[in-house]
């Protein structure tokens, strides 16, 4: 019987297997940031052990660090250790570092690909649950806890439960592609399956509706893999994969040979069969907007907002968790999407910061300026980004229409640095999380596409954007 | 293993409810443990006791990789988390480091134990007892590899089996 993706990348990995116990799976790449390395190498320091594989392994800060001028001292002295720390690990153990300094930092699952380090066929890891973002080059990519990246730093290994399979079908053409985005297909997909239904699966995503996408798309995809419980998104790699790759900084030198064989290996059989399957229509789909407090809260844009009964089908704790997320987003059944006002805007994270969301973000902002009631911020993914949208003038076609324009991090998707939401205060945002309290405490976030975003920034509320000529 | 639940009756307890994101800055366990639960419950710390277990409904974990979830909560003293399903990195986080034990359990044990009740656990039997009602519910068994973790007490402890 045929296999699948999956199950190809796994099986060249398997260092030991054996019966009732995990397979050692060997890693291809590392990728280390500052917020859940430390204890990692102070666990090493402890057992006297080095680093099996620095040249595999590569590290960048990205969590914590300020997004404003950074040629100031910064004020947070936490956030500074931390990143002295990595600093000072990284020269210990001999890990190439990119810096907050350095041209290439920036969000740990842009530069991966930007920097040619993530491969087709690959197994990836890195101590962050997005990992899974880097699945979209047909990489095996898995998000891991500080322990396990501990046992990675040592031993280039991991003791792996071999998950089960997902097929998820995207079929169709979306018939405005500029105002229905990938955002707007993966949220459409946790919807549907739930913030659970993938629970120890790889999901490996299929059909012409993703085909069609490009490799910034395509990350947009697998990057919220995880939002659906999955251990881990794939795309198996093409024609638009292979080019991305090449020439990059870190592209392998054999690479044309690497792709040949890529070419021939790196796809699922036809007889091969998965444990699980879901299949979407993206002809009618709309554009998403998450009304709760979990990305499977979400409805069309053109939707009033569900009652706790209807969103529920019954389910009691569904039901509960509902009415607990409406009354967290100061949000009334029925309200329409378009109606809510909104006093901020995040353009920015691993999910929705690399070039092409800002371009197509840019377009819907060209000669406007943002509602006198919103503040607005566009956080580029990485340097590199933020220096490629420099070139073709996007900065100053945000900074025009009063967006702030800012250095490369995670920022206001997770909090961790001075970009956070005040309490009460309400968010249309392009990350991939919007859990209470996630933007800050007391923050309420709407998931959005970037063109939904920007458009909000704008009306200073949500706006259908397949209203808006986009072309 | 015995002690006493703190019930929360809802699906989705995420990463950035159990410890909000910037406390993923601290290094220090104790303080860590300070801010658990943080963004979901104001009173957790004033009910929370060494020996406790916490009993929630699905996806419990979901979200974040970070280690530090399971982390505070163990320096709180909770020992396992009682939960209908799991998100796997908080799953495997919470054995890797033996921090505390993350026990499956069916919609009987679900609906049967309430907010105080004392329970025991008895990973050998695979069962939980409710002293405080006197009932007996099934837990789901470790799978065998997990087991092992556990019982060689954390990742960096577990040794394969030797042919």
């Amino acid at each position: 019987m045929g296999k699948t993706l999956f199950e190809k990348i796994w099986e060249s990995h398997i260092v030991v297997e054996k019966q009732n116990e995990p397979d050692l799976i060997y890693i291809d790449r590392h990728l280390v940031h500052e917020v859940t390395s430390p204890q990692a190498f102070d666990g090493l320091r402890m057992n006297n052990r080095k680093v099996r594989r620095p040249d595999l392994t590569i590290a960048t800060m990205d969590h914590n660090v300020p997004t404003t001028d950074r040629s100031l001292p910064m004020l947070d002295e936490t956030s500074s250790i931390q990143i002295k720390t990595l600093e000072n690990n990284c020269k210990d153990f001999g890990i190439k570092l990119f810096d907050i300094s350095s041209p290439n930092q920036g969000i740990v699952h842009v530069i991966g690909p930007q920097l040619g380090i993530t491969l087709p066929g690959s197994t990836i890891v890195c101590g962050d649950s997005h990992t899974s973002t880097h699945g979209a080059f047909g990489a095996l990519a898995l998000g891991i806890g500080t322990s396990e990246v501990e046992h990675v730093l040592a031993s280039q290994t991991l003791w792996l439960e071999k998950p089960k399979t997902f097929e998820v079908r995207v079929e169709g053409k979306r018939k405005n592609p500029h105002a229905v985005t990938a955002k707007d297909i993966i949220l459409s997909i946790i919807k549907n399956i739930g913030t659970a239904g993938g629970t120890g699966t790889v999901i490996e995503y299929r059909g012409e509706g993703i085909s069609d996408l490009s490799m910034d798309q395509r990350m947009t995809i697998c990057n919220m893999s995880i939002e659906g419980g999955a251990r881990a998104g794939l795309i198996a790699p093409d024609e638009k994969t292979f080019d991305y790759l090449r020439n990059r900084e870190y592209t392998p030198k054999n690479y044309e040979s690497l792709v040949d064989s890529w070419r021939d290996e790196l796809k699922t059989d036809s007889d091969a069969t998965f444990d699980k399957q879901f299949i979407l229509d993206i002809n009618d789909i709309t554009p998403q907007v998450s009304w709760g407090t979990n990305p499977g809260m979400t409805c069309d844009v053109d939707e009033p907002i569900p009652s706790p009964d209807e969103f529920s089908n019954g389910d009691p704790n569904q039901k509960k968790g509902a009415e607990k997320a409406l009354e967290y987003m100061d949000l009334k059944p029925g309200t329409m999407i378009e109606d809510i006002k909104i006093d901020r805007v995040f353009i920015g994270s691993c999910t929705n910061a690399r070039l092409e969301d800002l371009i197509e973000a840019s377009k819907i902002i060209q000669g406007q300026k943002v509602a006198s009631t919103v503040s607005a911020m566009v956080v580029p993914g990485s340097q590199m980004v933020k220096k490629q949208a420099e070139e073709m003038g996007l900065d100053k076609i945000f900074t025009d229409a009063n967006f702030e324009w800012r250095e490369a991090g995670c920022s206001m998707c997770l909090g961790m640095n001075p970009d956070i939401l005040s309490p009460g205060e309400r968010c249309a945002s392009t990350s991939n999380r919007n859990f209470e309290g996630r933007q800050g405490n007391g923050g309420r976030t709407h998931l959005v596409s970037p063109v939904m975003a920007a458009a909000a920034a704008i009306n200073g509320h949500f706006v259908d954007v397949r209203k808006l000529d986009l072309n | 293993m015995r002690g006493n639940i703190i019930k929360y009756p809802r699906d989705n307890i995420d990463t950035d409810v159990i410890i909000p994101g910037q406390y993923l800055k601290v290094h220090d366990y104790a303080e860590l443990a300070t801010h658990a639960m943080e963004g979901l419950d104001p009173d957790f710390h004033s009910k929370v006791k060494e020996g406790d277990f916490i009993l929630s409904g699905k996806n419990f974990g979901c979200g974040s990789s970070r280690e530090h979830a399971p982390i505070a909560l163990s320096h709180c003293g909770v020992k396992a988390i009682l939960a209908l399903s799991f998100a796997r990195i908080f799953y495997r986080n919470s054995v890797d480091g033996a921090f505390l034990l993350p026990i499956e359990i069916d919609q009987d044990a679900y609906d049967g134990i309430s907010e105080g009740d004392e329970i025991d656990i008895d990973i050998s039997k695979n069962e939980i007892k409710n002293i405080t009602k006197n009932q007996t519910y099934k837990m789901k068994p470790f799978s065998e590899i997990i087991g092992k973790i556990i019982a060689a007490g954390g990742l960096f402890k577990y040794k394969p089996d030797q042919d």
